[in-house]
This record gives structure tokens, C-alpha cells and sequence, in this order.
């Protein structure tokens, strides 16, 4: 079909068209406690067209994009690509230039067999070091080999072959007939297994602490330490706002060469794009729209230094050799974990859903286990939320030396936040 | 008009009903799902303007469905010629073949479950729309979505853009087996208006949203979305924030729809039953909320974005009455869960398309109406909130805490509103204290179809959830 598109698309003949087609070849497995509830297997394309019109003055290019399935026959193909065209034609973006091409890589390889990682995720389960009080409820299992290739009216043609993993684990903890869950998803690019484990075996523990679990009281306000995946969206609120999109469109009001908090008397932040990252399902060398993607800094030491994204946005702030991280690195910390430990404060482990708005900076999360220090006492609590927001807490942030990476994103260890507000369950 | 079913599918189907057959021979059940799906999305904004083929929903392709010695596997694949049917199924059984050695080597048990019923049925239902999404003039549509994207910039100076989206789905989906063939074709659509503005250094988004099972003739004409976008941004950019603390709220349908989804949506899903995850299992026949507290969940409980006539795994479109009064009456569930848990499938079984696997899943999930006034509502709190808006909300059926991130509150002091607004507002607590402190309930109700559910974090859905004003304490943050 990949074929079909490509002829009937050069006979439209467009002002520019790209093409990604996406292999994958999914495994699935899903387990009530360490029984096989349902096994999946998927095969699937998916070849999505994009196609570009310019104004006659060449003011405006306007783009329309669409599925064409691998079943369509080669009139619906060309009906499709016929009305991507006419749309793409009324929709009037200033006009910016399509990405040239800029290195090749290899043939298109075939798809990886899934079955070894999908083996590696099934090894972790039966190895948890279950208990009578903490055990596995249930998990999720999957697993793809995905093969990306992207072809484009501008002579680009690009593939990238590789896993995306995911893992769903639900773990209980009991006592004396009070049965309490965590929930955590993992993703990765494969199954790092003793990693994997690792976490998964700290969860369990922490189970065994939430049925200790006392309500939070209302603190007011409290320093809150975050040292698991929660703290991943605090970062993800600097790389938004980094992003090229999200600059033009005029949601993020940072500048090239300001500093973002010049009263900060906090660690501060330098976040980078990076080509790679161990075990990432976002290692590709070549962004969505076929631009190299390299190692490059976004913001140093709360200086924005380059703005990051798409080709359209990027042009539009100017940037000529921009691209779309795939993976990011977070640095900066001062302090050594345990030394963020060392004062009064809430480390939260678990939250409902913990969020930051990318554009108002509020942070929101119900909590689902905490450690509250006091005094040098330590209190396991449950319950209660906290809010605030990153514009007033980039002031005073603490970062550790150590670092943790979840999945393409490489942050501190430990974050802490200062003066959070904290709502009470009591 | 009626929705036509996907002729694409009409004419794989004999192909499909062959692949059965074959399959048959080595499995004891075995059905298919296949879906036709088409629309297009279209956002305009100063800024940029996009059009799309694509919505949560549109897709082509097909998932099998097999049962073999108390296991049911499944296969999901987007390529099928209907003339060589026995090759899919050797491929099929090829594959899923290599996933049992695997499962065998690494000594995973099944866990078993009796097989599914194949009673005979014939269905086609074609509903009602104003348009196809096919048929749109997007040319037209992006005049109508610009108008409404500069007439927001001309409110005010503070404005930094307004974005105008619209988009629209026409589903066709075929679900068949040895004895059944059942066709359902709808349209539902969705707009919104975002009004992006700045003041003394903040920045905050007020948007509004419409939805419903109907054709693109809900573009027509959005100017009442944006006027109510307007305002929330302007309430929002003075808004301050509230003191933590547990207080009357008065909750407007859109966050009473919100209490519903998180409290006894997810609740209530009864594959969580299966797992034991769900503390509801526990609480049937029991009081779970205040004597005013009645809640149904189905697709036949209102006509919007979710609302079609049989699930994706061919069960009847349902209404269920989860809590009565108070007393929590029973959940919803998919088939294989009802197999599990010996009852009837309810209509709630659903996937995030083709691709993915069945869970029970939500439809329209809404609280009844009652007979009080907002009026004598607001008049009847001392100090407390009257919140509006939704950002998002989590699910906790182990434990029934609910997270719910409300865009604002009105503040209600001696029973008047003081135009004092609080955002963002998080509302937290245990769901029975919550229902059980309903004291009032209003006589209309709204229902609400922008929104996407996940299952944990991921497998969305579109579902649509509401309810009346309701009177009740929250804890406020």
C-alpha cells in the first residue's frame, strides 16, 4: 500500500507531502495475581500522509493530514489524498519551509521478535519478593517492535527500528482484614529486569507502610519532597515551556538570555535535549518531520537558551536548525539526597494523579501515601492534596546530585518544593 | 438522515464470517470485531490553524476474539483481504500458538473462564444525524471556527488568542460471530472554544466545550461557547486562592458530572470486582450516599457522544440503576467479567479501539435529578463554594478517595454569592462522606461529552457524565 500512496501522491503532485508508516508488531499479556487473564498479539500499519499547499504569493502554507489505511484500495487512496490536498489549501499558516534532507540511515530492517522481552517482563513477576502481607494483584504486559520510516516530497527517507515496553502493576498490602493498593506504570524501550524489579519490590514496601497509614493533617504549608514519578511532571513544566509551539502561541512567556527566576535563592535548573538515553522508547535519530536530532541545552541554570519543536513553530521564533527531543536530561542539584531528607518535611511517594498546568504552573495531587518528618519523627499519612504553584516554587527549588530516569526523561532524584500547600485529611 | 453503515465493512464481512469458520475448527468461541470509523478535526486560532482526518475514535481495522480450554486470546490486526480469509487464520493461530509456548515455558496458569454465549441475533441500526462528518464542507467549517476565533480577540486586550475546534465522528462498527451479525452506524461530535489571556503577569485559559450525538450541525453556530469561554477566563485572571478547608459546596452539574465518573463510575466497573480492587464488591445492598443520592450509568441514559446501540463485544446498549436512594443496587460490567462474576453483561464493554483489549468501561454515567432550586440552594450555605468547571479527576475504587481538580469557585457567603472566584480548586475526600452529605438536589441536569476517560492512565474513552446541581460538604484545597 506503502507504494500505492508514494505513486498516487507524486501524480497529485502536491507543493509537499510526507509519509510516515508505522510497523508494529504488539505482545500482550494480562494477569489477575500471577494467573494469565487474556494474551494479545497485534500486527498492524498504520501509514499517516501529511500534505502541504503553498498560496499562489506564497504567503500561507497550509497542511491537512490523514490515515489512509493499508486496506484502502488505490481510488480510495487517491480520493483521500485528493481531499487532504483541498483541504491543505484553506487552511492559511504563514508559510515556513519543509525539512531537507540531512544524513540517511540504514535499509528498513525487519520487525524484532517481541517474545524476549515479553519473557524478561514475565521473569520479573515470578521473582517479586512477595509476603503473606504484600503481594502482586495484577499486571499488564506490553510489548512492541515498531518500525518508523518516514518518506518525504523533499527527499528524506528515514526508518528507525526499536521496543516500546510497557508494564501495569497493581500491588496489595494487608492487615487484619484492611487491604490497601499501588498502582504503577512503567515504560520503557525493553525490560530492564533487575531495574524493574528494583522498583516494584519498593512499591511492595511501600504498601506495607500505607497500612500505617494515618490521615495527613492540615499542615498549611510544608516543604514536600518528591521522589518517584510524580516528580517527572514538575520537569515536564520546563521543557514545555521550552517548547517552540508553545513560545509562539504565546503560553510560555520565557526569553532567550532571561533568567526565569532572578530572585531565586534555590538550585537551578539546566535542562537538556539528549540524543539518547539508556533504555528509552524514544531513541530515534530523526525527529517526526525527519529533522536530526542531537544534544543540545533548552535552559542553564534558569536561562532559557534554546526554545525546541516542530519546524513550523520553530521557524516562526526564527530557530533554523531546530528539532523534536525525544529524550531529556535534568541537572543542577546541589545537595545530596539524604541531605534533602535531613529537615522537617512531606516526602510523598504516591499521589492519585499528580499534575502541573503547563501554562499556569498550578500543581494539584491528591495524596495516596506520604512520610511526614517531624522533629525527627517520622509519620507514614494518607490522604488530603497539595497545590500551588511552580511560579513561586522555582524560587526556593531543591534538587539532589543524584539522578533517576523514567523512561526518556533523566531527572534529580529528589525534588523538593518549599512552602507547598497542604490540605489536610483529618 | 441516517448514519449509513461503512460499505467497507458490508463488503469484508462475508470474508469475516469465513475467517469465523475456519477458526472455529480449532477454537470453542470465536468472534469479530471490525470498525470503519471517519471524521476530521479542525482548530483554528490566531496563532495556527490545523485540519486532521483523525479523532480520538477514527480508525479501520479488526480484532478476533478466541476461547480455548478456559482462556480467551485475542488478535488485532488492519490488513484482511476478505477473498483469503484462511490465510488470516493461519496467521492467527500461528501467532497466538507461539504466545502459548512461551506462557507454557514460563509456567503461567490460566486463569480459567467458562465460555461466552452465541445466541442467535441480526441487528443493523443506522441513527439519526444532521450531517455526515465525510461530507463537511471544511471550507466553510474553517470560515465559521475563524469567525469565532476573532470575534473573542475583539473582547479584550488581554486576549493572546482565541482557538475554535470542531470535531466529528462517524462510526461504523461490525460485530460478528457463528450465529450473530449485528451493524450499528452513528455520528457524534464535539467543539470547543479556548480563550487564552494574560493580566498583570498571569496567565490562565477559559474554555467551554458542547457535545453530542449529532453531525457537524452543531458547528453552526458557537457563539453561545464562546461567550461562556470569555467569562471563564475573566473569572479565572481575578480569581484568587481558596483557604484549605472543609466547606458547603454547591456543585454545578458539569463537577456533580465529574463526582459521578470518579466516585461510582469507576467505582462501580466490575472487572475491578474480578481483581478485588474494587471496594464496591463489598458494598452491595449497602448505604454509600445520603437518601437524595439516586445514579444510572448506560448508554441508554441520554443521547451524546457514547450512547450506541451495543458494545464492542456485541451486548446491548444498557441502563443501569447503580445507587437507589442511597443503597448502592449493583455495577456495570463487561461479558467476560459477567462470566467471572456469574451475572449479566450490562453494556459496558469497550475498547480504546481496535487495537486494544475489552475492560468494562463507562458510558453516561449521571446523578438523578431532584426538586430543589440553585436558588434556594445558595441561599441555604453559610460560607462555602458553588464550583464550576472540570480540569480532570482520578479514580481510587480500592480505597474511594476521589481527587477532582475543579477550574473555580464562586464564593457563597450568608446565602448570596459574593463575586468572589477561587481557582484552581482541589477537592478531595472519602466518596461515601462526600455522597452521604447530599442535601439538595435541583430539578434540571445537565449532561457533558468533551471529556476523555482512562482506565489508570491510559486505554481512553469517550464518555459523557453529568447530573443536577448538587448540595454537599467537600474538603476544599
Amino acid at each position: 500500500m506503502l507504494n500505492v500512496i508514494l505513486e498516487e501522491l507524486k501524480k497529485a503532485s502536491p507543493f509537499g507531502w510526507e509519509v510516515t508508516d508505522t510497523q508494529t508488531l504488539g505482545w500482550e499479556f494480562y494477569l489477575i495475581r500471577h494467573r494469565l487473564d487474556q494474551n494479545r498479539v497485534k500486527r498492524v500499519e498504520h501509514i499517516w500522509v501529511k500534505v502541504f499547499e503553498k498560496s499562489g504569493d506564497g504567503q500561507f502554507l497550509g497542511s491537512a493530514a490523514g490515515e489512509i489505511p493499508p486496506t484502502a484500495s488505490r481510488e480510495e487512496a487517491a480520493k483521500l489524498i485528493a481531499q487532504l490536498q483541498r483541504n491543505a489549501a484553506l487552511v492559511k499558516n504563514p508559510a515556513y519551509e519543509l525539512n531537507q534532507p540531512s544524513g540517511k540511515t540504514g535499509e528498513p530492517a525487519e520487525l524484532p521478535d517481541p517474545a524476549p522481552i515479553a519473557k524478561e517482563f514475565l521473569s520479573v513477576l515470578s521473582r517479586l519478593p512477595e509476603t503473606e502481607k504484600a503481594d502482586l494483584n495484577s499486571a499488564e504486559i506490553f510489548v512492541s517492535s515498531i518500525r518508523r520510516r518516514l518518506i518525504t516530497s523533499e527527499g528524506i527517507d528515514v526508518c528507525s527500528v526499536y521496543p516500546s515496553s510497557m508494564l501495569e502493576a497493581v500491588l496489595n498490602a494487608r492487615q487484619d482484614g484492611h487491604e490497601i493498593e499501588l498502582y504503577r506504570m512503567y515504560e520503557s524501550g525493553a525490560c530492564d529486569g533487575e531495574e524493574t524489579l528494583r522498583r516494584l519490590t519498593e512499591t511492595l514496601r511501600f504498601g506495607e507502610d500505607r497500612l500505617k497509614a494515618v490521615p495527613t493533617p492540615a499542615l498549611g504549608k510544608a516543604d514536600v519532597l518528591f521522589s518517584t514519578d510524580a516528580a517527572a511532571e514538575i520537569y515536564r513544566w520546563f521543557i514545555l515551556r521550552m517548547n517552540a509551539a508553545l513560545k509562539f502561541r504565546r503560553l510560555s512567556d520565557w526569553e532567550i538570555g532571561q533568567d526565569i527566576a532572578p530572585e531565586a535563592t534555590g538550585d537551578k535548573v539546566t535542562v537538556r535535549a539528549v540524543r539518547e538515553l539508556p533504555n528509552s522508547s524514544e531513541n530515534a535519530a530523526y525527529d517526526g518531520e525527519g529533522a536530526p536530532v542531537r544534544d543540545e541545552v533548552m535552559l542553564e541554570n534558569n536561562v532559557p537558551r534554546h526554545f525546541l519543536g516542530s519546524r513550523q513553530f520553530s521557524q516562526y521564533l526564527g530557530l533554523s536548525d531546530s528539532f523534536i527531543p525525544g529524550n531529556y536530561a535534568v541537572s543542577g542539584g546541589t545537595a545530596e539526597e539524604q541531605e534533602l531528607r535531613a529537615g522537617d518535611h512531606l516526602e510523598i511517594v504516591e499521589f492519585s494523579d499528580f499534575q502541573v498546568h503547563p501554562v499556569t504552573g498550578d500543581i494539584a495531587g491528591e495524596i495516596r501515601l506520604g512520610y511526614l518528618r517531624r522533629g525527627g519523627k517520622t509519620t507514614v499519612v494518607t490522604g488530603g492534596s497539595v497545590s500551588g504553584s511552580m511560579n513561586d516554587f522555582v524560587n526556593t527549588l531543591r534538587m539532589s546530585k543524584e539522578s533517576r530516569q523514567y523512561n526518556n526523561t533523566l531527572i534529580p532524584a529528589a525534588t523538593m518544593l518549599k512552602d507547598v500547600t497542604v490540605t489536610g485529611a483529618e | 438522515m441516517k448514519a449509513p453503515f461503512s460499505p467497507y465493512l458490508t463488503a469484508i464481512a462475508p470474508g469475516l464470517q469465513e475467517l469465523i469458520r475456519l477458526l472455529s475448527g480449532r477454537y470453542e468461541y470465536v468472534s469479530v470485531l471490525s470498525t470503519d470509523s471517519v471524521g476530521f478535526h479542525v482548530t483554528i486560532s490566531q496563532r495556527s490553524k490545523s485540519v486532521s482526518n483523525e479523532t480520538m475514535t477514527t480508525e479501520r481495522g479488526t480484532v478476533v476474539r478466541v476461547y480455548k480450554n478456559g482462556l480467551y486470546s485475542e488478535a488485532s490486526f488492519n490488513r484482511f483481504d476478505p477473498a483469503h480469509p484462511e490465510q488470516k487464520a493461519k496467521e492467527i493461530g500461528e501467532e497466538l500458538d507461539r504466545q502459548f509456548s512461551l506462557l507454557e515455558e514460563a509456567k503461567v496458569p490460566v486463569y480459567e473462564t467458562g465460555v461466552l454465549d452465541d445466541e442467535p441475533e441480526t441487528l443493523l441500526v443506522e441513527m439519526e444525524t444532521g450531517r455526515l462528518p465525510e461530507d463537511e464542507d471544511i471550507g466553510r467549517l474553517i470560515e465559521n471556527l475563524s469567525a469565532v476565533s476573532d470575534e473573542g480577540m475583539k473582547r479584550g486586550e488581554h486576549l493572546l488568542d482565541c482557538s475554535a475546534s470542531a470535531q466529528s465522528t462517524h462510526i461504523s462498527k461490525l460485530f460478528l460471530t457463528k450465529c450473530r451479525d449485528l451493524r450499528q452506524s452513528y455520528v457524534y461530535s464535539e467543539g470547543s472554544v479556548v480563550c487564552t489571556g494574560s493580566r498583570d503577569g498571569r496567565t490562565e485559559m477559559g474554555r467551554e466545550g458542547v457535545s453530542g450525538r449529532v453531525g457537524p450541525e452543531l458547528f453552526d453556530d458557537l457563539s453561545h461557547v464562546l461567550d461562556e469561554a470569555f467569562k471563564d477566563l475573566n473569572e479565572l485572571l481575578s480569581a484568587e486562592r481558596v483557604t484549605p478547608g472543609e466547606y458547603d459546596i454547591i456543585t454545578a452539574p458539569d463537577v456533580t458530572g465529574l463526582i459521578a465518573h470518579e466516585a461510582f463510575g469507576h467505582g462501580v466497573e466490575m472487572d475491578m470486582f474480578v481483581k478485588g480492587r474494587a471496594l464496591g464488591a463489598d458494598y452491595i445492598g449497602k448505604r454509600v450516599g445520603s437518601d437524595r443520592v439516586t445514579m444510572h450509568e448506560g448508554a441508554l441514559c441520554a443521547v451524546d457522544v457514547t450512547s450506541y446501540a451495543f458494545d464492542d463485544e456485541g451486548t446491548p446498549a444498557g441502563d443501569v440503576t447503580e445507587i437507589e436512594n442511597g443503597i448502592l443496587k449493583t455495577g456495570i460490567c463487561d461479558a467476560l467479567s459477567a462470566l467471572r462474576l456469574g451475572g449479566k453483561p450490562t453494556g459496558n464493554g469497550k475498547r480504546e479501539n481496535f487495537e486494544h483489549k475489552v475492560y468494562t468501561r463507562m458510558t453516561n454515567t449521571l446523578f438523578d435529578s431532584g426538586t430543589d432550586t440553585l436558588e434556594a440552594m445558595i441561599a441555604s450555605v453559610q460560607h462555602g463554594y458553588l464550583l464550576q468547571g472540570i480540569a480532570s479527576g482520578m479514580e481510587d475504587p480500592k480505597h474511594w478517595g476521589i481527587q477532582c481538580i475543579i477550574e473555580k469557585g464562586y464564593e457563597i457567603l450568608d446565602g448570596k454569592l459574593t463575586g468572589k472566584v477561587v481557582a484552581p480548586v482541589v477537592m478531595t475526600g472519602y466518596v461515601p462522606d462526600l455522597l452521604g452529605s447530599v442535601s439538595m438536589v435541583s430539578a434540571d441536569r445537565g449532561v457533558f461529552g468533551t471529556g476523555g476517560c482512562g482506565k489508570g492512565h491510559k486505554e481512553w474513552v469517550k464518555v459523557a457524565d453529568g447530573g443536577p446541581y448538587l448540595k454537599a460538604r467537600g474538603r476544599l484545597g
